[in-house]
């Protein structure tokens, strides 16, 4: 699973982490994450995330 | 007239002190006012390190102007794209229409969205480990997002071993007269504004300040110059030792906070007898604010410095006291970690707010929240006492 980073704030999602402060739970995918799913550090949605290089 | 002070061999503070702004962010209050720090550091290239308030502009410009005597401006460096650093932008590419600014490509996005597209073929973005070479000083820029916007850089000069650190070891308090920590009783008369500051504008993004403080161990530091207040080149390890620790949501005191509201003074007569029986119990660290009367930031302040906090709030239109429901919002948006609560409500007829104010602090990260919630109908009596003692035994001793 790819992991993806936040382009506001470089936050990396982990899929094999997922975000469990925000209910989404380790094993989830990016592509998986709810729509209104937002960085939970700087609070931009997924469409401001691309795929970690 | 102009007011700039030499900080060292070419290089000035151009700076300026607010004690007329109230509230920090038109939130916060400042009773010590705040200083807005901005640099020129003069080489082959001469280098403006942020503008500033717009309420400082004229001052400012004429700091720039008696620095600099008839030099260019050859570059304006942009560490963070926030107004009280940042209004001045615009004044300064019109004034210096030879100068570049160099800022992060998400500086240069924010700074097109505040000012528009006029000088956009003057700036210069910078990535993590970009040089500048100035003369004989050579600059290299850190990032550092979220500490605490998402832009934010820092600028470490090699050949005098300087960090432009941004926000980042800032603090309230207007400077007066000494311009360095070391001149200064900074634990005694700056601290709890540091903490404060700290707290409330940067403690939601510990873990961001620890990738600063983490890329910033590496580097061998003479002198730190950060946005607002004075200036550190002894005992940096203090002041870096309470960020490590805020950071990290670590207590600095094993002490006990307590925040009360109250309408009529019985919740407060219940706290004050709180703050008495732990006293009593042998907690010498104690803290104790009402909610009515002093401004959330230093109840957020002292929570990051203690390890436990006890919450005791009256029912509200059969619910909490909004004054209380407000302080623990703003409390679980700084994330605050590792803390053990415990809670006292107050009800005339069916007491509800400690269950409100359980709920909140039960989401917050690595806290345990005391059980029984400590209950009075209307106020205290000399028969709750004895339970009084166990609860606080529990607490304290959790």
């Amino acid at each position: 699973m790819r992991k993806f980073v936040c382009t506001m704030c470089g936050h990396v999602y982990d899929p094999e982490v997922g975000d469990p402060d925000s209910g989404i739970a380790p094993g989830t995918p990016f592509e998986s994450l709810p729509a209104n799913w937002t960085c939970p550090v700087c609070g931009v949605g997924k469409e401001d995330f691309e795929p970690q290089k | 007239m102009y007011n700039v002070r030499k900080i060292k061999e070419n290089l000035y503070w151009v700076g300026a002190n607010d004690r007329n702004l109230a509230n920090f962010e038109r939130i916060i209050p400042i009773p010590r006012g705040v200083s807005y720090n901005s640099y020129i550091l003069l080489d082959e290239k001469n280098v403006l390190f942020d503008t500033m308030d717009a309420s400082a502009g004229d001052l400012f410009f004429e700091n720039i102007a008696h620095v600099l005597n008839g030099k260019p401006l050859d570059y304006l460096v942009v560490h963070h794209v926030e107004p009280d650093h940042a209004s001045n932008i615009h004044r300064v590419m019109e004034a210096y229409p030879e100068a570049v600014l160099v800022c992060t490509a998400k500086a240069s996005q924010m700074i097109k969205q505040f000012f528009g597209n006029g000088f956009e073929s003057r700036m210069m973005a910078v990535k993590e480990g970009d040089t500048l070479l100035l003369g004989k000083h050579n600059l290299t820029f850190v990032l550092a997002p979220m500490v605490h916007w998402p832009e934010v850089m820092v600028s470490y000069e090699t050949t005098e071993k300087i960090l432009f650190s941004a926000d980042a070891f800032g603090t309230f308090g207007a400077l007066y007269g000494p311009m360095f920590a070391d001149e200064m009783n900074f634990d005694r008369d700056w601290l709890d504004d540091a903490r404060r500051y700290y707290t409330n504008i940067v403690g939601k993004y510990g873990t961001q300040v620890q990738m600063l403080l983490n890329k910033a161990a590496g580097l061998e530091i003479s002198l730190l110059c950060p946005l607002h207040g004075p200036m550190w080149r002894e005992n940096l390890g203090y002041f870096i030792d309470k960020y490590q620790k805020w950071s990290t949501y670590t207590p600095e005191s094993e002490g006990v906070l307590i925040v009360y509201a109250s309408m009529y003074g019985h919740t407060e007569n219940m706290a004050e007898i709180f703050a008495s029986k732990i006293n009593e119990a042998g907690v010498k660290e104690l803290a104790v604010y009402n909610l009515s009367h002093t401004d959330c930031s230093y109840m957020i302040a002292d929570a990051f410095k203690y390890s436990r906090i006890l919450l005791v709030a009256p029912t509200y239109n059969n619910g909490l006291n909004p004054l209380m429901e407000n302080f623990l919002h703003e409390l679980a948006a700084r994330f605050i970690q590792k803390r053990t609560f415990a809670i006292a409500e107050n009800g005339t007829w069916m007491p509800a707010s400690g269950k409100i104010m359980r709920s909140i602090v039960e989401e917050m990260k690595n806290c345990t929240v005391l059980e029984p919630t400590f209950t009075i109908k209307s106020a205290l009596h000399p028969e709750q006492l004895s339970d009084m003692d166990t609860f606080i035994n529990q607490f304290i001793h959790n």
